[in-house]
């Protein structure tokens, strides 16, 4: 490697935008997703017995109510999925890779 | 005229698995084409520092800094992609993949993988012989070596690695520590850590001790080495 390598590596390090860390942010996302499917389902059951009136304009609204509660829940629940699932995939990987990598050492210790 | 920053430095880097703290404020630099060894018994906290190091694990404290700049947060293939690589313990190659396979795995840093295969093969030439065998069929040197030449391939400016001797025999490591030799000489940055010392202490410019996640000591390979004894196996008059 020569010099012109390590001064590549200083001005790209330089040129590297750094966001600041931020370490729960994973978890963050996840309980603001549980928060929002929970919020969401209750607040579209909620407007079920609003919406048992004749006045159109009420009915309306309990409608729009709804489905803002729907549309919290459905996105509440993609985040849930992303942010959980995430982690699951990232360890399953790992341990994939840890396994096989043990299948390996067993043929080598058994050929000898 | 001010001195240039070290290409890698860690700075009161304290980190943690949830609750339990693993590292208590660590300092370490390592200097453009040095080789920093550094050392430790089983469970000192060696393998999470260098996961801080290349930003697998986050830092709980402290700064991690590149050439001087705070990368603290940054992502491992973002650090890798500018020259970070990592030479995990337990080697990290897929086993049921051809040597071949294993080093096309490194075009995703844009290379081609004759342009890969050429720098792993002048390296270790013996990888060469055995492109069309299956990785987890050769011999653990050879295994290392392709997990070596991996992270090489990458043309890195900083190769972190962790534990190189691991299962290989005496012989193995020490030509394996000779190909770190001469990656140094080239101008890479290499820190490396490592539980049985003799080897490493004779290519390295600068070691630390590691015990229960802190330095406690740091100098030139050859004082340390009178040191390591009562290090793995603690000092018995503190002890008391």
């Amino acid at each position: 490697m020569s010099t012109d390598r390590v001064e590549q590596f200083k001005q790209e390090m330089e040129a590297m935008q750094v966001r600041d860390p931020s370490q729960g942010r994973d978890r963050l996302w996840l309980r603001v997703g549980v928060a929002l499917m929970i919020a969401g389902l209750v607040v579209a059951i909620a407007a079920y017995p609003l919406a048992a009136t004749g006045n159109d304009l009420e009915q309306g609204q309990a409608i729009v109510q709804g489905i803002a509660g729907l549309t919290a829940a459905v996105v509440g629940t993609a985040l849930f999925l992303r942010h959980s699932f995430g982690n699951f995939l990232r360890f399953w990987l790992a341990r994939l890779s840890y396994e096989q990598q043990q299948h390996a050492d067993r043929i080598i210790a058994e050929r000898g | 005229m001010p001195e240039a920053a070290p290409l890698l430095e860690l700075r009161g880097v304290r980190a943690a698995y949830d609750r339990i703290d693993v590292l208590f404020g660590v300092d370490l630099v390592v200097g453009q084409g040095s080789v920093v060894a550094l050392l430790g018994p089983n469970g000192a906290g060696k393998t999470t520092l260098l996961k801080v190091a290349c930003g697998l694990m986050p830092a709980t404290a402290g700064d991690v800094l590149f050439c001087g700049k705070r990368v603290n947060g940054v992502r491992p293939d973002e650090l890798a992609r500018r020259g970070v690589a990592m030479v995990p313990e337990g080697r990290g190659i897929f086993p049921n993949l051809t040597v071949r396979d294993n080093l096309r795995m490194m075009t995703y840093t844009g290379a081609s993988l004759a342009e890969i295969e050429a720098i792993a093969f002048d390296r270790f030439p013996r990888l060469g012989e055995r492109v069309r065998q299956v990785a987890g069929t050769m011999s653990g040197g050879e295994q290392q070596m392709l997990a070596m030449a991996r992270g090489l391939a990458t043309d890195p400016a900083v190769l972190i690695l962790d534990e190189l001797s691991m299962g290989l025999a005496p012989i193995i490591v020490e030509e394996l520590y000779e190909i770190v030799a001469t990656v140094a000489r080239s101008g890479v940055s290499i820190l490396v850590v490592e539980q049985f010392a003799s080897t490493v202490l004779g290519v390295a410019d600068h070691a630390a001790i590691m015990v229960h996640g802190r330095i406690v000591r740091d100098g030139a390979p050859a004082d340390l080495e009178q040191e390591l004894s009562s290090a793995y196996l603690g000092n018995q008059q503190g002890d008391r």
